[in-house]
């Protein structure tokens, strides 16, 4: 399996707040790497043989790469907005690969089995079709339209509503959800799920959110959102094989999974395969 | 009654469990464990100086060990899952209350280090979990051939709700329950009882409720 | 629940009718291990999106398209299977003949060691025949029936005398946990050599 075409691309490697001169020993795509606070305040990473890595700290996270990154981190200019709560939800480490997390993250129609009366419930099983394109000019995989019958879309959603949702893939382990926001009806609500490959099947999952919502008491959508997560965690651990498979002929995607063909076809289209299967083994 | 709860913390869901099996309402305090550590701030320090949860609080009475809020909410609202009713079963509820220590430390320190990335000696854990789940299997299929399906009886008691968690969580931890059938039965018993309640990575048993007529072209 | 073959890791499941079936562990949508899924009257639905599958292998329904009849080709590899005196049995492809019966013994539970057959009937004291290991243990005699799962560990179905009460059966139990410690010591001496 080769590395090298996402070796380039940046990923998150710490909670931004819980950064110290003490450190964080961690790992990046096989290789130990540290991450601490430099004396004049900004992050410093350093690799496997002691070299300094690209280090940056945007979205609550200090974000690194192992190669060079030939573009900045991509933008969500969501998160800058004013009014915005910004929720560092924390890490929860999970025995799959970053690709099948990340594909995990993209897919609804496990809501009703897996978030059982929170993100989903029998009978509204049924996905509507929606639209699923690869944007050419950011490079970036795009899902619009996307709408679900919720029993409680989130901390602050009082009842069951059919939720409307888009999802973006801006970095191979990386997605950002929008979604319909109760407060403020035409804003969207900003998830994401930032995935740190530690190694081809193992890695640290640290999501985050932008929410419009003055109500609910901070802890209170860190468990609901870690609720959620941990939710998923056992059917990533317990999917065969541990690798996401790139051989169209290892699974069966149906139209509600047409975000996750998108993806696929991407990360094949990019080389981006540590995580990956190319084929059946 | 006021529990001090985290949401990803097997010890505060047997308050949980028990509360809503007996049929107890909770004031749930949530507390930010992870990433936060509030339970090691000062206002928690102050109620429980062992710097741990769940604290359940009721008036004066303030608890910091899950065996004694089981007790606690069995003998306010159902004291049959107490297992008073002869020498023998009392005792058989204690020492599974006791075992269920050893799961928490061996179980629950692994899925610690697994999942929220806490240290510890992970084979070592493991290697504890593993022989306590092959005790508690041993202990389960003797269980089955006097003709009883919970821990201490043929009815629930706080023994099985203090056991029951950690161990249906194991695999968070990077141990299988695969290898045992009994545990996997009693599990399946337990979660099916009147008033059950969920926590995440323990799934619904979808099997209890009958195919729905599917919604077709809605929204 | 989850089991093993030599052609790999199984669901084994029960209808509600009571027919035992085997399914390659696996669902072919998206890999979830069907042995986490759930069981309602005749089908096995995958936990992780609902698609469910007949006994012969074929996928049924598909939730998240409920209007939609799965075309025929979407379906999961089946073993065939044997229920018959408390023991289901496995066969890949069409078993030559019955699979043996037992007189005069139920089954009492399954347990896995993690040792070989080897290691098995070294703490045993005798050999293994036809897979039954008979092991004698503070005078009581206990039969164990052996399915290797490779080299290094095998699942041992703990047979008792079917006119046996239950204070003979759980000291059964007790015997088959004792020659589990001592077939995993030597297996561990073993390796250690």
């Amino acid at each position: 399996m080769t590395r090298d075409t996402m070796i380039d691309g940046w990923y998150p490697v710490s909670l931004a707040s819980q950064l110290d001169a003490h450190g964080r020993s961690t790992a990046l795509m096989g290789e130990p790497i540290e991450v601490r606070r430099g004396e004049d305040g900004n992050a410093k990473v350093t690799g496997g043989n002691g070299r300094a890595l690209p280090a940056c700290i945007r979205y609550g996270h200090v974000w690194s790469s192992l190669g060079d990154p030939q573009k900045p981190l991509f933008a969500i200019p969501e998160a800058d907005q004013p009014g915005r709560r910004l929720v560092d939800v924390g890490v929860v480490r999970v025995r799959c690969s970053p690709l099948r997390a990340v594909e995990n993250f993209l897919d609804i129609a496990h809501f009703p089995f897996v978030h059982t009366d929170i993100l989903g419930a029998e009978p509204h099983t049924e996905v509507q079709n929606y639209k699923v394109e690869i944007r050419e000019d950011e490079d970036e995989v795009w899902a619009t339209q996307v709408r679900f019958y919720q029993p409680q879309a989130a901390k602050s959603a009082e009842g069951g509503i059919t939720t409307e949702y888009m999802y973006r893939v801006p970095a191979p382990t990386c997605s950002i959800l929008y979604k319909t926001c109760p407060p403020r009806p035409g804003e969207w609500d900003v998830i994401t799920l930032f995935v740190q490959p530690l190694a081809e099947d193992l890695c640290d999952v640290w999501p985050w959110m932008a929410l419009f919502d003055d109500e609910t008491p901070m802890t209170d959508l860190i468990h609901f959102q870690q609720t959620i997560f941990v939710q998923d965690r056992s059917i990533l651990e317990n999917q065969i094989p541990r690798l996401l498979p790139l051989d169209p002929g290892m699974e069966i995607p149906t139209r509600a999974d047409l975000t996750s063909v998108a993806y696929r076809r991407w990360l094949k289209r990019h080389g981006y395969t540590y995580g990956a299967q190319l084929v059946a083994q | 009654m006021k529990l001090y709860d985290y949401v990803l913390s097997p010890s505060c869901y047997k308050a949980r469990l028990m509360a809503a099996l007996v049929g107890v309402k909770l004031d749930i305090r949530p507390v930010d464990f992870h990433p936060g550590a509030e339970h090691r701030g000062p206002e928690l320090m102050a109620l429980n100086p062992a710097g741990s949860i769940p604290i359940l609080e009721d008036g004066d009475l303030v608890l910091t060990e899950s065996s004694a809020m089981l007790v606690y909410l069995a003998a306010k609202a159902a004291p049959q899952w107490l297992g008073n009713d002869t020498a023998g079963l009392a005792a058989r509820v204690q020492q599974w209350l006791s075992f269920s220590h050893r799961l928490t430390a061996s179980l629950g320190a692994a899925r610690l280090h697994e999942m929220l990335l806490r240290p510890g000696n992970i084979d070592a854990l493991q290697g504890q979990g593993t022989a306590a789940l092959r005790e508690l299997e041993a202990g389960l299929v003797e269980q089955h051939i006097r003709g009883q399906r919970f821990l201490a009886s043929d009815r629930p008691t706080v023994a099985d709700i203090a056991c029951f968690p950690y161990v249906a969580l194991a695999p968070d931890g990077g141990v299988s329950l695969d290898p045992y059938p009994a545990i996997r039965l009693w599990s399946r018993t337990i979660r099916g009882l009147d008033g059950f309640i969920e926590m995440p990575g323990i799934h619904r048993l979808h099997e209890l409720k009958p195919e729905p007529v599917p919604v077709v072209g809605e929204a | 629940m989850p089991a093993q073959s030599p052609a790999g890791p199984v669901a084994l499941w029960r209808t509600r009718s009571g027919r035992a079936a085997a399914f390659a562990d696996r669902c072919p949508h998206r890999g979830m291990r069907l042995s986490h899924g759930f069981v309602r009257g005749e089908t096995l639905s995958c936990i992780y999106h609902g698609w469910s599958y007949a006994q012969a292998g074929n996928c049924l329904r598909i939730p998240a398209h409920p209007a939609l009849t799965p075309p025929d080709t979407i379906r999961v590899a089946t073993q065939h299977v044997e229920d018959g005196g408390g023991i289901i049995w496995i066969s890949v492809g069409e078993p030559a003949a019955p699979p043996p019966r037992f007189e005069g013994l139920a089954p009492l539970r399954s347990m896995v060691v993690e040792a070989g057959i080897v290691a098995l009937e070294a703490a045993a004291g005798t050999r293994a025949a036809g897979g039954l290991l008979d092991y004698t243990h503070d005078d009581r005699a206990v039969r164990l029936l052996l399915a290797p799962e490779g080299q290094a560990r095998t699942l041992m179905h703990v047979l008792a005398d079917e006119d046996s009460n239950p204070g003979e059966r759980i000291a059964a139990s007790r015997a088959a946990e004792s020659l589990r410690r001592v077939a995993e010591d030597i297996a561990r001496g073993g390796i250690a050599r």
